[in-house]
């Protein structure tokens, strides 16, 4: 049961995160979710010295609303001064991870209070939350739910945008001319992003989520120049990434988090050698 | 690019979701079954509590410990076979007081379905340290006073008696020689640290996890980093610290098993180059006892490493 759990938890992550992690590759945003892993730090900090306490709910609350205004500004660095992405994504985070810094030792210098003790969670813990209510009927893990209820959203945000997202991310100038708005469109996404991240950082921590959002769709990304099979392989390749990455974390008795990571990237570097339009091996042959 | 071919993809994966939160529904209903095969099997947090346990328990059950030498609480992750080990376990015994970070949470709501209970609820909160002027925040270091300790031990004594009242008799007996054995561990770490002169009697240690001890056995205590092991320290934490040492005239600072030394070395070299010379007095064990099967390995021989290394630099 432990393990249908993991698998089930690593899987709704997985598909998730890699599916919102294809639009990024493809607007050059890969590292945001990485971004918004240290940016929220100042918004746990001011929940908590609002607050007072280290409960889920206002650790989430802090952190959402901090990775929402990592995307903006962001966004704003990138259209109103110019910078490319990288650098933009570059200075908003170092940027607001070097203020929950400070307002920790301000303030806050004598409290355990970080990411890692408030708001990541560990995926090996997920099938021992349960959710019990309140006439004891046990269903499952409290995060299997959330997750799941996520990735409807993300699923419905991708079916009913499908069409804006896709002419935003290939062919922006031809969206403006059209009077599509690119940027509805890319807060939409990155406050998308933000909520799936910041939930799942809360469930499984955030090597699993960075991971999970550029390593599944930078593979599918080599196999296809199709929108929508790069969006299937994918969250294919998530899905296998978290089933043998459990067999691994099993078979070494070691970090879940870490086995699941490293499976994804082994696919990677296998697609990467054998892949048959891009592969490496397959250049080398018909050079 | 068709979007008849986009709708099918989706379509496929989101019945696929659907068929597995099902499945998770129907197929966790049976869970809890318990098999008593005459021992209880008790996972503990740290090997502190690991130790403690082990000695109340006697022959009646199987004690492990989550944590093992030398690992940092912050940092701990679980493992595939932690996660089989909790699931099976009759008794979970952790710190409290947040030394678990998140995990805590996972406890408090296991709670619910088995007894998982924490060290520091059979302490009297009036004992608890807290450092930070904010509600509930108190310091988790509590193993490092022993008469605290004493008190926690004893409360997983009476655990252990309602959980398993057959064996109640023996646990009572265990728990009144383990108070005794603590006890006299108490007055000698008090004999031991008394023998230090008044003026040089402080330990610098890398993070602050000695408040307890300090406050105990009367010896001041300073710290480069905050509670957290994560928190990074500033350079005015190190020139501080410098001028402390400097001004005081302080012959040694001390090493964690579960820090990295590194931090401290900063704070030696800095004394160097005002002339004072301050050594690494040795390795103490603050968030992790020593390895298994060495003296160390016991929460009183890691008592005992601990007082044996700061007398001997001090004194």
């Amino acid at each position: 049961m432990n393990e249908f759990y993991t698998i089930l938890t690593g899987s709704l992550v997985a598909i998730s995160c890699s599916l919102l992690g294809s639009f990024l590759i493809l607007r050059k945003m890969a590292m945001v979710g990485d971004a918004i892993s240290h940016a929220v730090l100042p918004g746990i900090v001011i929940a908590y010295l609002l607050g007072e306490t280290r409960e889920m709910i206002p650790m989430l609350i802090g952190a959402a609303a901090f990775g929402v205004l990592t995307t903006v500004l962001i966004e704003l660095f990138h259209k109103k001064a110019r910078l490319q992405t990288d650098a933009s994504i570059g200075i908003t985070f170092t940027f607001l991870f070097a203020l929950g810094i400070i307002l920790i030792s301000a303030f806050a210098g004598q409290v355990d209070l970080d990411q890692d003790c408030v708001l990541y969670g560990d995926i090996a813990m997920v099938p021992l939350d349960l959710w019990i209510t309140d006439a004891g009927l046990n269903l499952g893990p409290r995060q299997v739910w959330i997750l799941g209820v996520n990735l409807l959203v993300v699923l419905a945000f991708i079916l009913i945008g499908y069409k804006g997202l896709f002419i935003t991310t290939f062919h922006e100038e031809y969206a403006a001319t059209v009077g599509i708005a690119a940027g509805f469109w890319h807060y939409s996404l990155m406050s998308t992003v933000s909520l799936t991240t910041v939930v799942s950082f809360e469930s499984v921590g955030a090597i699993l989520v960075v991971a999970f959002l550029v390593v599944p769709p930078a593979t599918a990304y080599l196999l296809t120049e199709k929108l929508p099979v790069m969006l299937g392989l994918s969250a294919l390749f998530g899905v296998i990434s978290a089933i043998l990455g459990n067999m691994l974390a099993t078979w070494l008795d070691g970090s879940i988090a870490g086995a699941m990571t490293a499976v994804a990237g082994g696919l990677f570097l296998l697609t990467f050698l054998f892949s048959p339009k891009q592969g490496i091996l397959m250049r080398l042959k018909f050079r | 690019m068709s979007s008849m071919n986009k709708n099918l993809t989706i379509k496929g994966y989101f019945s696929l979701i659907l068929f597995g939160l099902a499945f998770s529904l129907i197929s966790c209903q049976g869970g809890g079954t318990k098999e008593k095969s005459g021992k209880l099997n008790i996972v503990c947090t740290t090997g502190m509590i690991a130790d403690a346990v082990t000695n109340l328990a006697g022959d009646h059950a199987e004690v492990s410990a989550l944590m093992g030498p030398g690992v940092d609480p912050h940092l701990y992750k679980a493992t595939q076979g932690d996660l089989a080990r909790l699931t099976e376990a009759d008794i979970i015994f952790y710190n409290g007081l947040h030394l678990e970070g998140k995990m805590a949470d996972v406890f408090e709501k296991l709670a619910r379905t088995k007894p998982t209970i924490a060290f520091s609820n059979g302490v009297n909160k009036e004992r608890f340290l807290n450092n930070a002027n904010f509600a509930e925040s108190f310091d988790p270091h509590i193993w490092f006073d022993v008469s605290i300790w004493t008190e926690a031990a004893a409360y997983a004594a009476t655990v252990l008696q309602e959980q398993d009242p057959e064996h109640a008799a023996e646990y009572q007996a265990n728990a009144d020689k383990l108070s005794r054995e603590y006890n006299d561990l108490h007055q000698w770490v008090k004999d031991e640290i008394a023998t230090i002169p008044q003026e040089g009697r402080v330990m610098v240690t890398a993070h602050d996890a000695f408040e307890y001890f300090g406050r105990a056995y009367e010896i001041e205590v300073r710290g480069l980093q905050g509670i957290s092991t994560m928190s990074e320290y500033g350079l005015q934490d190190v020139t501080k610290l410098v001028d402390f040492i400097v001004e005081r005239k302080i012959k040694a600072v001390f090493v964690e098993s579960s820090v990295p030394r590194k931090s401290l070395e900063a704070v030696v070299e800095g004394c160097k180059a005002r002339g004072h010379e301050v050594s690494i007095g040795g390795t103490l064990f603050s968030d992790a006892m020593g390895e298994a099967n060495s003296p160390e390995g016991t929460y009183p021989g890691m008592v005992k490493a601990n007082v044996n290394t700061i007398v001997n630099a001090l004194r």
